[in-house]
């Protein structure tokens, strides 16, 4: 079904969404992206991401106040949506549950 | 401190492609970065930044695309309403509509006609398809300290190439003979040609019968269609046999392996009877078989991915081997050139094996046709521009309406378009139905058509004279008219029209347009005029000759008509005037000397009635026969001999020359060419081919009757061919009458093109002028004043226009005058100017009457009466 599968920089991007949680716009994460995990994206590839984590219904956008900086324009604040934070989940509980299937042996192995 | 700001372009830029929905929170983003990035990296940096992230945010989801539903209905609404009131405008002012539309569709007409041709010239021998890998190897030799670009070459060049490159796939020489061809009892002239057995597989000539590999059987032939249908009518002529008598006497039967389709019409070589060149080693001396014997092309095809380069090493040695055996014809150096390029640049060769013109034929063409496209231009767009006048109210109401200035732009532009689709459909009837076949009448030869080398570009053509013609002359007046105000139209005061200085520039140009061709092709008429009146330098009238096949022939002609009491005078040489006499080098003086060498017997001179100048002509004598020479004044200039030239003495083919007489420069082919230095000599051993008399101009006829007679006694098995000297020039006559008629339709084009023109504006300024010209009427003007008055500014436009065209018109005409005639030139006179100023006031005195009569006879009451 389409949207169930996310991609890794969708993935990051939802949780930095999540994260954010009502200030959640373009340029910030963007910031919260490169602090948390030292990725330098440019700021058209997050929204065209975020438009995309939209139309397929797993965030919902509306615009914010106006404010005095950025010459008055308003920005677009994201946040999860019922459907957004079910995904979420799965694929965290998808990832958890194969990582505890990983034997410790493996773990042994390498060193 | 003043706040930076990004790249106003930049954001200028995003805002013009970007989609509105989208616009605010991407222009905010980048702003607060553009922010944040001055604080801490400094303006340019930032700047440099924001440059970047508005180029990385174009990309297809934030393009704006118009798809929203209310706004195409909107389009396609206005769109609808542009076409039915562009239609209704066509049918109100139907008389200018028409002049634009029909001066536009003539213009394009003859555009059209010269992309046909033009493209066809372009596209020469294209259909080969292993044509990009064939090169003619042609070379240069010193004449006179000038080098000359010959097709023949050394018969040996080809295999030896062949042999010493791997990259070479093969080779395939041409090599022309004239013989007698025999079918069934008749007996024609022809052009054989010798070729190797590989040239039908290195070309590829659509073939009704055979194959490729015909030709690898010394006693096939191979004809055209053409030829097929002359020598066996409606039979099958696959397996019948023809026999050739070729020049030494041998003769051999071929048997017919391969006919020919009809030619496409882009070939420029067109080999119409093909043999094996094998049979040329049988038919000629052994000698001729080596480095000195020059045969008339040699076409190699190199193997895929190879250059011709590849062989460029090898030249030298080439140029050793053929200066071992032939001193005489020094080759400098050879040159490969590529077949698709052979028939434009023939004409920079000596003895081209293809057809091909002169490229000032086609330039001029070009130029024309862009000339008289221009002056269908300006004229469209100052009918337009005054025009729309009469529409100010409608464009005013439009805006108030809300139409914004786009629309107004669009719509003007649509409706010129229309204007344009009309003039195009109508100018490629004209040019379908009209103008291509006529031009095929005058020459047929060239095969024009309809057509294309290849459809799409014919197509993109269309399109882009459409649009081209459509936007340039619709383009000055949709903007011009759209930035009016309403407020300014709705109160009367938008000043438009007839003091137009913009209109008046365009009429201007586009005489001055007029005024060039114009004179130009006075010009070049007037030269083509003098040419065919000129005088030949002798007096061909009464002359007739009949070809004979050697002494033994001629003797007995001389004997069947020495009785005859129409026959004055008679001689027999080996080549005759008009029909080309062969060009030798001559060594004096450690130069090489182009001359032309021509045999002949005695009572020749008279024959042509030639015109001494100096000495005597040749007798019979035998010291005649054997050293004296005729030459002309050319020879003499050339050789230095000003002073006497009366027994000086020079050695040609190893024997000792006398000069015992000069003779007038003549014309022995035709005005294009020069005249060269002329060698006469005594007919000696050399063969006879042309058995001359003469007789009064009105009995060439009855002679031709009684010679045709003679000749079926002498010779029934050889074809009676026989030349009225008068006609050895018709061709010249042809073309040069052609070019006459060319001239005059373009010419009448053009001043058709500069009256439209000025019709249109005339009248329309008249039309707006009505008040005026009442007024004047009511106080008591006479009507000289009124004509005066309205054709007075359209007089001193067109007296400016002459003034600066006709200078440009001659000087460009001489161009190409000097490139075809390096000789013979009329020089200027006053004719071309008289004429062609004549001609331009004459038409437009008969286009202004008209409108001025409307204006003479106006009736001020009711005009002036206000409702």
């Amino acid at each position: 079904m389409k949207g169930t599968n996310l991609g890794e920089l969708e993935e990051l991007i939802m949780l930095t969404v999540g994260s954010l949680f009502d200030e959640a716009y373009g340029v910030a994460v963007m910031d919260e992206l490169l602090e948390k995990t030292g990725r330098n994206l440019n700021i058209s590839a997050v929204h065209a991401v975020l438009r995309r984590l939209e139309e397929k219904g797993l965030l919902s956008s509306r615009m914010g106040g106006s404010t005095n900086s950025r010459g008055g324009r308003r920005k677009r604040l994201f946040t999860l949506t019922k459907a957004g934070k079910e995904v979420l989940d799965q694929t965290i509980a998808i990832r958890t549950s194969l990582y505890n299937s990983i034997p410790d042996l493996t773990f042994n192995f390498s060193i | 401190m003043k706040h930076p700001d990004p790249p106003y372009w930049a954001d200028r830029f995003l805002r013009w492609y970007c989609n509105p929905k989208f616009l605010e929170e991407i222009e905010g983003d980048i702003y607060e970065l553009f922010d944040r990035r001055v604080e801490s990296k400094g303006q340019r940096t930032a700047k440099i930044k924001f440059i970047w992230d508005v180029l990385r945010f174009f990309r297809w989801s934030n393009i704006k695309k118009s798809n929203s539903k209310y706004s195409t209905m909107k389009g396609t609404l206005l769109f609808k309403n542009y076409l039915k009131l562009g239609i209704r405008n066509i049918r109100k002012n139907l008389v200018t509509s028409s002049i634009n539309i029909f001066g536009l569709a003539i213009a394009i007409a003859f555009a059209i006609t010269t992309f046909i041709f033009v493209d066809m010239q372009l596209n020469m021998d294209k259909f080969h398809s292993k044509g990009d890998r064939i090169y003619q190897i042609t070379n240069f030799m010193d004449q006179d300290g000038e080098d000359r670009r010959w097709g023949d070459s050394p018969l040996l060049l080809g295999p030896k190439i062949a042999a010493d490159h791997p990259t070479v796939e093969s080779f395939a020489r041409i090599e022309y003979t004239s013989a007698n061809v025999k079918a069934g009892a008749d007996v024609f002239d022809e052009l054989v040609t010798f070729v190797d057995p590989t040239f039908l597989e290195m070309f590829d000539y659509p073939m009704i019968y055979g194959n490729q590999q015909v030709l690898y059987d010394k006693n096939k032939m191979v004809l055209s269609k053409e030829m097929a249908i002359k020598y066996f009518r409606n039979d099958d002529p696959i397996g019948k046999e023809l026999s050739i008598k070729f020049s030494n006497g041998t003769i051999k039967r071929f048997t017919v392996g391969a006919v020919l389709d009809e030619f496409p019409y882009n070939a420029g070589l067109r080999e119409s009877l093909c043999i094996p060149i094998e049979n040329f080693f049988d038919v000629t001396d052994e000698q001729n078989y080596d480095w000195s014997y020059l045969t008339d092309a040699t076409f190699i095809l190199m193997k895929e991915g190879e250059s011709i380069t590849s062989i460029a090493d090898s030249y030298p040695e080439y140029i050793e081997l053929q200066h071992g055996s032939n001193p005489e014809w020094n080759i400098k150096s050879f040159d490969p050139m590529p077949l698709y390029e052979l028939s434009l640049r023939s004409w920079e060769m000596v003895g081209s094996v293809s057809g091909g013109g002169h490229p000032g034929g086609r330039i001029a063409l070009m130029v024309i046709s862009a000339f008289l496209l221009g002056m269908a231009c300006f004229n469209f767009m100052n009918i337009s521009v005054v025009s729309a006048t009469k529409r100010l109210k409608e464009i005013a109401l439009r805006k108030v309406m809300g139409g914004i200035k786009k629309q107004i732009v669009n719509q003007f532009l649509i409706e010129n378009t229309l204007q344009c689709l009309f003039a195009l459909v109508f100018g490629t009837l004209v040019a379908y139905f009209l103008l291509i076949p006529g031009f095929d009448y005058l020459v047929p030869q060239m095969e024009l058509e309809m057509r294309s080398s290849e459809p799409e570009s014919m197509v993109i053509f269309f399109v882009a004279l459409l649009l081209g013609v459509g936007l340039i002359s619709g383009a000055y007046p949709a903007f011009y008219i759209s930035r009016f105000e309403p407020i300014a139209i709705f109160r009367g005061n938008q000043k438009f029209g007839s003091k137009n200085l913009f209109s008046k520039i365009m009429l201007g140009l586009q005489f001055f347009l007029a005024v060039i061709t114009i004179v130009g092709s006075f010009i070049i008429s007037d030269q083509f005029m003098y040419l065919s009146d000129k005088d030949w330098g002798y007096d061909p009238t009464g002359s007739f000759s009949v070809y004979v096949n050697g002494q033994e022939q001629n003797e007995q002609m001389r004997n069947e008509m020495i009785s005859n009491p129409m026959v004055q005078t008679y001689a027999a040489s080996n080549y005759l005037i008009g029909r080309g006499i062969p060009l030798r080098s001559l060594e004096y003086d450690n130069r090489q000397i182009r001359v032309r060498l021509i045999g002949v017997s005695e009572d020749y001179f008279e024959t042509f009635q030639l015109r001494l100048k100096d000495g005597r002509f040749l007798t019979d004598q035998a010291l005649d026969q054997q050293s004296g020479v005729v030459v002309n004044e050319k020879f003499v200039r050339e050789m230095g001999w000003e002073e006497d030239p009366i027994n000086k003495t020079f050695v040609y083919d190893s024997v000792r020359r006398t000069v015992v007489g000069v003779i007038h420069d003549f014309h022995y082919y035709d005005f294009y060419s020069d005249i060269d230095p002329l060698i006469i000599h005594g007919l000696g051993e050399s063969r006879v081919r042309y058995f001359s008399m003469r007789t009064n101009g009105e009995d060439v006829f009855e002679l031709e009757q009684d010679a045709k007679t003679a000749w079926q006694k002498v010779a029934p098995n050889d074809p009676f061919d026989r030349v009225f000297q008068e006609d050895a020039f018709d061709n010249f006559y042809a073309d040069n009458s052609t070019n006459i008629t060319i001239m005059m339709v373009i010419t009448g084009i053009a001043i058709l093109l500069a009256c439209l023109g000025l019709y249109g504006l005339l009248s329309f300024n008249v039309q707006g002028k009505l008040k005026e010209f009442s007024v004047r009427k009511v106080l008591g003007a006479t009507p000289k004043t009124l004509a005066k008055v309205a054709s007075k500014q359209y007089s001193i436009i067109i007296l400016i226009s002459f003034i600066l065209g006709a200078p440009l018109g001659v000087l460009s005409m001489q161009q190409l005058i000097d490139s075809i005639f390096s000789e013979n030139q009329k020089g200027l006179s006053a004719g071309p100017f008289i004429i062609s100023i004549a001609l331009i006031l004459i038409t437009m005195i008969i286009t202004v009457t008209g409108q001025v009569r409307k204006a003479i006879k106006i009736n001020p009451a009711e005009v002036l009466r206000n409702e």
